[in-house]
């Protein structure tokens, strides 16, 4: 898992280079083979809905009625904040989700700080510190 | 509790009470719970059209802690999993001990924590739908967590809806508990193994059932010795 972690993360570190597809699949395949179906309980805070799998690193803390699921992993010393909700995604270690935010499809590379509140993003990369709206359109990443 | 954390408790108190009965807020609250429930059976709709189209048969099981949900529908899953291609949602505050014990028996689990939230609801069903592909499954069980109260809120999108209670829980337990009979298809009064030992009026329960909702089905089984367990398949027209 850590390779292929670390394998996604240089990817996405210099996007121009890599065909949309690639990046697509490097995500269904990270999620389809590395999250098993173990039980979650490692983590700070309230306790959100799990839909398995999710696979959480040390130290993850996470805010009030928090939904997560299925197919998630997320690295260690990030944070989610109340009110969020993702799927199918790949968030790395010491990353900030900020209130309210849904990802579906998505890869948050690591120390992304995602800022802004109420947004709704499907099939993208982000990476970077992110403080609203326009922001977010400017570097955002999508593959599809 | 020092006298000024009670004074500030009562301040509290009073304050939410006052808020509360403020009627632009109460309004509030009501519409907010009305659009809830609207939202949630809007798509049960939904999920129930789509299981449909494609021919998948679609059962929710709902019932008191303990009263053996996980049991009898390991009972179906051994004697329906060859006949059948089979889902099981099992809901749970947290852990995946039903999900390991119904895995057993050769048919597809998927759990769901629902952590602070007492019930599944049509939300959850769609995330692990959407995620999976349909054309694997023939029939989908789903059990939900383990009470009598917040369930008969959420709709799931089945076609069936099947009450689990038990003789341990006492006869009074279904008159208790209207809502949940009220929408329930079938209903089960398990662990009759018990009856003699525990000498519970297995009848008025039945009846309760039957004064609550006329068309239900009422299937008295025990899934330790599996009797009339064949019964409960066939009642649901498996
Ligand atoms: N004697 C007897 N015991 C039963 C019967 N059905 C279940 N049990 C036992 O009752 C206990 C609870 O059964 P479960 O199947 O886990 O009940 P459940 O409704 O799934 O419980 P939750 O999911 O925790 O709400 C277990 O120890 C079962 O072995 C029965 O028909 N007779
Ligand atoms: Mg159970």
């Amino acid at each position: 898992m850590k390779k292929d972690l670390e394998e996604i993360q240089k990817i996405i570190g210099k996007l121009e280079l890599n065909s949309k597809t690639q990046i697509k699949d490097l995500l269904n395949y990270f999620l389809q083979t590395h999250l098993n179906r173990n039980k979650v309980d490692n983590f700070i805070g309230d306790y959100p809905t799990f839909i398995e799998p999710v696979h959480l690193e040390d130290n993850v803390r996470i805010g009030d009625d928090v939904l997560l699921g299925p197919n998630v992993y997320i690295g260690k010393d990030s944070e989610i904040k109340d009110y969020v909700e993702i799927s199918n995604s790949i968030i790395f270690d010491n990353v900030f989700i900020g209130k309210n935010n849904k990802l579906g499809n998505c890869i948050i590379g690591k120390n992304t700080s995602l800022v802004c509140e109420n947004i709704n993003v499907n099939n993208c990369v982000i990476v970077g510190n992110i403080k609203s709206k326009e922001d977010l359109y400017k570097i955002i990443y999508k593959f599809e | 509790m020092s006298d000024n954390n009670k004074r500030e408790v009562n301040r509290i108190k009073e304050l939410e009470s006052i808020n509360l009965s403020r009627e632009e807020i109460r309004d509030f609250v009501i519409e907010t719970k009305k659009e809830v429930e609207k939202d949630n059976d809007l798509l049960a709709k939904q999920l129930n059209d789509e299981l449909k189209k494609r021919g998948i048969r679609s059962i929710d099981i709902v019932g008191a802690i303990g009263a053996g949900k996980t049991a009898l529908l390991e009972k179906i899953a051994e004697r329906l999993s060859k006949k059948y291609r089979i889902l099981v949602i099992c809901g749970d505050i947290t852990t995946r001990v039903d999900a390991d014990r119904i895995e057993k028996h050769d048919v597809k689990t998927i759990q769901i924590n629902t952590g602070r939230e007492c019930a599944l609801n049509a939300y959850h069903i769609y995330q692990v739908l959407k995620n999976q592909d349909l054309d694997n499954y023939d029939l989908i069980f789903i059990e939900n967590v383990g009470n009598l109260i917040c369930p008969s809120d959420f709709k799931l999108g089945t076609d069936m809806r099947m009450t689990v209670v038990s003789i341990t829980e006492g006869e009074w337990v279904v008159e208790k508990h209207p809502m949940l009979f009220k929408m329930s298809d079938v209903a089960v009064i398990n662990k009759i193994d018990l009856l003699e030992r525990l000498g519970t009026n297995i009848d008025k329960m039945e009846n309760d059932a039957k004064n609550f909702n006329p068309h239900i089905k009422v299937i008295k089984t025990s899934a330790k010795t599996n009797e009339n367990v064949d019964l409960l398949i066939k009642t649901l027209e498996l």
